[in-house]
C-alpha cells in the first residue's frame, strides 16, 4: 500500500486540523458538520440532517456537484439565509476537504477522521473592501482566481497554504521546471484531466 | 479547464516536451507525454473508481513519489474547480481570445457555464 511520505502526511494534517477552526461566520461544529455533510453526499447518502435546509443545500451542491452551480443558485442560496461570507467560508470548507478526501482515495488509503472542533464564536473577520466584480460573490481587488475567497481573508489564506502544499505556491505557477515529482508538464496533463471530469471551463 | 490546458501548452513549449493537448478530452489521443498514459488513466481511475490497479500502473512507470504527486494535484483541482464554479470564476474575453483555437479544437466550450459574470 502506497505510504504518504511523514512530512506530506504532517502538512495534510496540518492543514485537515484547521477545518475545524472556528471561522468568520461559523463555529468550528459547523464546519465540522460541513465535511460530515460533504462526505455523505459525494458517497450519495441522505443529507445527514446536522445542518439547517439552505446550508446543507449549498455544501451538498459544491461538494457533489459544483459545475451545476449557477449565478441564480447563488443568489438563490443567499436570499435564503446565507450571506456572501457565509458562503464564501462554506465554499472554501468544503473545497478543502474534498481535496484531501480525494488525496486519500486515490491513493487507497483511509480518510482522516473528522477535525476536531475548536470551541469560541465566529471571528466576524470579512474584507470590507471586497467589492461587485466579473463574478457571483464580491472579492478584492478584482475577479481573479487567486482571490476568490478573499471576501474572508483566512479562507482564502488557507486555499492558499494547500495549493502550495498540493500543487505549486501561487509565485511557483509561473516556473516550467519547478523541483517536483512530476515534471510541470505531467502536472498540468493532471490539472486538465482533472478540470474536465469535473467540467469545469475555468 | 482552459487554463492549465493552456499552462499545459505553455510549459510543454518551454521545456520542449511534446505533447498532444487533444488528449485533455480525448482519452483515445495518447498525450505523448513520459508516462501520460498512465497519468491519464490514474486521473481517470481516481475520479471514477480509485484502483489499486491504476496507481500500480502509474508507480512502475514515474516512481512512488510521482504517483503521490499526482494524487496530490487532482486533490488541488478538485479544490480549484469547486471554488471557481461556486463562486463563477469568470473566463475574460482576453483569455477566450487567446485559447479561442484550443477552445474549437477541444471543443471547450460544451463546458461553458460561467457565461453570467456580469457584476
Amino acid at each position: 500500500m502506497t505510504q504518504l511520505a511523514p512530512d506530506l502526511a504532517a502538512r495534510l494534517e496540518t492543514r485537515w486540523q484547521k477545518l475545524g477552526s472556528v471561522g468568520a461566520r461559523w463555529s468550528g461544529t459547523d464546519r465540522v458538520a460541513m465535511i460530515g455533510e460533504a462526505r455523505a453526499a459525494r458517497r450519495g447518502d441522505l443529507p445527514t440532517g446536522s445542518l439547517d435546509e439552505v446550508t446543507t443545500r449549498a455544501v451538498r451542491a459544491v461538494a457533489a456537484h459544483p459545475a451545476s452551480i449557477r449565478r441564480q443558485w447563488v443568489d438563490s442560496v443567499v436570499s435564503d439565509g446565507l450571506d456572501h461570507g457565509s458562503y464564501v467560508e462554506l465554499v472554501g470548507v468544503v473545497a478543502r476537504a474534498v481535496a484531501i478526501d480525494t488525496v486519500f482515495d486515490s491513493l487507497g488509503l483511509e480518510h482522516l477522521g473528522l477535525p476536531e472542533a475548536a470551541t469560541g464564536t465566529p471571528t466576524g473577520e470579512i474584507d470590507s473592501r471586497a467589492g461587485r466584480v466579473k463574478a457571483w460573490v464580491p472579492m478584492v481587488g478584482g475577479a481573479s482566481i487567486t482571490q476568490a475567497l478573499s471576501l474572508v481573508p483566512a479562507e482564502n489564506a488557507e486555499l492558499e497554504h494547500l495549493h502550495g502544499v498540493l500543487y505549486l505556491t501561487f509565485d511557483e505557477m509561473a516556473d516550467p521546471r519547478p523541483d517536483k515529482a512530476l515534471t510541470r508538464p505531467q502536472m498540468e496533463l493532471v490539472a486538465a484531466r482533472t478540470s474536465a471530469h469535473n467540467e469545469c471551463f475555468y | 479547464m482552459l487554463a492549465h490546458t493552456g499552462l499545459l501548452s505553455w510549459s510543454a513549449k518551454e521545456t520542449d516536451t511534446a505533447v498532444d493537448l487533444r488528449a485533455v478530452t480525448d482519452p483515445s489521443v495518447d498525450p505523448l507525454l513520459p508516462g501520460g498514459r498512465a497519468l491519464l488513466g490514474f486521473v481517470d481511475h481516481a475520479l471514477t473508481s480509485p484502483s489499486v490497479e491504476a496507481g500500480r500502473i502509474l508507480e512502475e512507470e514515474l516512481g512512488p513519489e510521482a504517483l503521490v504527486m499526482a494524487a496530490t494535484v487532482i486533490g488541488n483541482f478538485q479544490m480549484m474547480n469547486r471554488v471557481a464554479d461556486a463562486t463563477g470564476m469568470p473566463v475574460g474575453g482576453g483569455s477566450r481570445r487567446r485559447h479561442a483555437a484550443l477552445i474549437e479544437d477541444l471543443g471547450l466550450d460544451r463546458y461553458d457555464h460561467l457565461e453570467d459574470t456580469s457584476p
